[in-house]
């Protein structure tokens, strides 16, 4: 069952699960935001959470809440939508489930960038994550590009690329001082420790700012599932195509790898569990989007709820991502869908 | 094969034109050897490395640090560039895919995993113990790659892709680990570079018989593989158990993974280069084609950390970055040479 909404300028049809989903989606990703807004070392009560937000509240419940634990939750929120996009994009665009940014090196390349920031300057990793993704983008589409762009060929030399920018990484960590080190393995595996509201403004301006974008590749993008020979006689343009896609999705990548560090597995989980709950053969990619958001707002909850040791929630990704990855590889090759 | 060689004038022809090239192979292995046990960060004269080997005397500086450290790490570069480009060569033919390599599938991932594990829980740095985690962790890998890539019909892509997908999962793993403790993160930030200094002969001497063992394995897998490649079935008929020599030929690779990984570290695209380059020499044949591997798995390795001790390098890269630096862009050639075609 579908509905279906017609304009002059656009037609959408929308199925009743993925609506259902959605809603279920939604009010998931709206009581774990509350829930996370309320637990952490620092407990509120019922209501004090609440009044905070209504403007009242004392000054030490407006501290803890307004400049530590929102910014946090929609850091984490942010960048989980955009690693979910990304992944997504990626996924459908190279028609494998395995081609998410985080396995095919983009994401090496954004925390090497931040490393050098880091060693050179001392901060700014947000700056050296964003170069350091899209000179790896750069790189990897220019040495891709051989008659067009192929997604396969751009898979392996991601694959490539990426693996020596990760052994330059560990190249770094070796070359600083056991503090610094310490520092850069916490920021190499994702973390969400100490957000502010800047981080908050630049993942959703970001965001924002490309969503009429995401938008607009949403509809060839689902065609590109299609065969090659198909795609073109639909009259798209294959490689312009391809490399638009990539350049989006590169950017939200780094987007959020800037904000959150390289969180493993987000991208890569986001967009077949979206896909498993509403089975229509599209890209879904506003699903994998809450999806992402889902998974690192629990990761990040969850690694501020262990008590003692400060374990960032990358580790968490990694916990939860890597058994989801398992599993979904052997589902998808029984059924042959790679 | 070998009958079709001795027949045939061609192969004759090609047959000497490789064991001229072994000969060259071996005397370059030779001199580079040499350089490497002449230069470093104190050059030492020929004529005290030769005492050094026949009146070893222990006041001697030079001679200390010829047997103490440039001899053993020579011999670690040997056994870990062989070793590697070795089993590179045995999964390229097991898989049938020319961009497999031990550092890609994940299987040094799995390996590293495991000495991570043994320093992170057990508090153990010794590699003569790490060597059993890392055949542990290398082999459970291994056969989650081969299952994930070849469940159905494999392609190329996707066996590199489950590779890929699972060296991320162990990479992620082993540096939660890492994050809890301090002093785990120190001894691995330096072991994970692939770094050949600071080998002493007592843990060569403890690997070597997994070397040994490897390289067995591996050399009975070779004429294994020789009748496989003209298809499974044709080497069933000629009588070879293919389940089991496929089990050989991974027990082989597992071996010298899981020694090299925890004698040096995860060192990647050795395994994935150098066969390529062997079977320029060698030709089709995998019995050559395993031991010009060996040979020029080994003098890269020479090559790399000799490099890594130029002044360029600040004098002491490890030679596994020598190795991922120039492995990278091998590998971008590699692709763009065979094109979709051979993928």
């Amino acid at each position: 069952m579908s509905w279906s909404l017609r304009l002059p300028f656009l037609s959408l049809s929308v199925s009743q699960r993925a609506v259902a989903v959605g809603s279920v989606l939604m009010l998931l990703l709206t009581l774990g935001a509350v829930l996370a807004l309320r637990l952490g070392s620092y407990a509120f009560s019922e209501t004090s959470w609440l009044s905070v937000l209504l403007g009242a509240g004392s000054d030490i419940d407006r501290m803890i809440l307004m400049d530590h634990r929102l910014p946090r939750i929609l850091t984490a929120l942010g960048a989980g939508a955009c690693f979910g996009l990304s992944g997504a994009m990626f996924q459908t665009m190279m028609r494998n489930p395995l081609a998410s940014p985080d396995v095919i090196g983009f994401n090496a390349g954004a925390s090497c960038g931040a490393l050098l920031a880091i060693i050179l300057t001392g901060g700014n990793v947000l700056l050296g994550a964003l170069v350091g993704a899209l000179f790896t983008a750069v790189l990897v589409v220019g040495l891709a590009w051989k008659d067009g762009l192929h997604p396969q060929r751009l898979v392996l030399i991601g694959l490539g690329i990426g693996f020596a920018l990760a052994a330059l990484s560990d190249l770094l960590l070796s070359r600083t001082d056991a503090r610094t080190a310490a520092d850069m393995a916490e920021w190499l595996i994702g973390t969400l420790n100490a957000r502010d509201w800047q981080d908050v403004w630049l993942v959703w301006s970001g965001l924002l700012l490309l969503a009429p974008a995401v938008f607009w590749v949403h509809f060839p993008l689902a065609r590109l599932g299609l065969s090659d020979d198909l795609t073109s006689s639909l009259g798209l343009r294959l490689s312009p195509l391809r490399l638009g896609i990539t350049g989006l999705g590169i950017l939200l990548a780094a987007l959020a790898v800037c904000t959150a560090g390289p969180l493993p597995f987000v991208a890569f989980a986001a967009g077949p569990i979206a896909r498993a709950l509403v089975p229509n053969g599209r890209p879904a990619l506003l699903g994998a989007a809450v999806i992402g958001a889902l998974l690192v707002l629990a990761a990040d909850t969850a690694s501020r709820l262990v008590p003692s040791i400060q374990l960032p929630a990358g580790v968490f990704t990694a916990l939860i991502g890597g058994p989801v990855m398992i599993w979904l590889l052997m589902v998808q090759f029984r059924k042959g869908k790679l | 094969m070998t009958i079709l060689e001795a027949t045939s004038p061609r192969s004759d022809h090609r047959a000497s034109a490789r064991q001229i090239w072994l000969l060259t192979v071996v005397l370059s292995l030779l001199l580079l050897s040499a350089l490497s046990l002449r230069f470093g960060l104190r050059p030492i004269s020929w004529h005290s490395i030769w005492d050094s080997f026949v009146a070893y005397d222990a006041t001697n500086a030079n001679h200390l640090v010829l047997q103490g450290m440039r001899l053993p790490r020579l011999l670690a570069a040997w056994l870990a560039g062989a070793a590697l480009a070795g089993s590179g060569a045995l999964i390229q033919s097991l898989t049938r895919n020319p961009l497999a390599d031990p550092g890609l599938l994940g299987i040094n991932g799995g390996a590293s995993l495991g000495v991570i594990l043994c320093i992170f829980l057990l508090g153990i740095s010794d590699p003569a113990y790490f060597v059993w985690v890392a055949m542990g962790g290398g082999l459970i890998s291994t056969v989650l790659v081969f299952f994930l890539g070849s469940a159905g019909q494999g392609t190329p892509l996707r066996l590199i892709l489950a590779g890929a997908a699972l060296s991320a999962l162990f990479l992620a793993l082993g540096r939660s680990l890492l994050l809890i403790s301090q002093r785990s993160l120190d001894v691995y930030r330096f072991w994970v570079l692939g770094g050949l200094d600071g080998i002493e002969m007592a843990t060569l001497a403890a690997l070597l018989p997994f070397f040994a063992v490897g390289a067995a394995l591996a050399a009975v897998s070779s004429f294994n593989l020789n009748a496989m490649m003209l298809g499974e079935d044709t080497a069933r008929s000629l009588g070879l158990r293919v389940g089991l020599a496929r089990g050989l030929a991974v027990c082989a690779i597992v071996c010298l993974c899981g020694a090299t990984v925890s004698m040096a570290g995860p060192i990647a695209f050795v395994g994935l280069i150098v066969p390529h380059m062997a079977r320029r020499f060698s030709g089709a044949d995998m019995r050559w084609c395993l031991l010009f591997s060996a040979l020029l798995g080994a003098g890269l390795m020479i090559l790399a950390d000799l490099m890594g001790r130029l002044p360029v390098f600040g004098g002491n890269m490890q030679a596994g970055v020598m190795a991922a630096l120039l492995g990278g862009p091998a590998l971008v050639w590699l692709i763009r040479r065979n094109g979709r075609a051979a993928l």
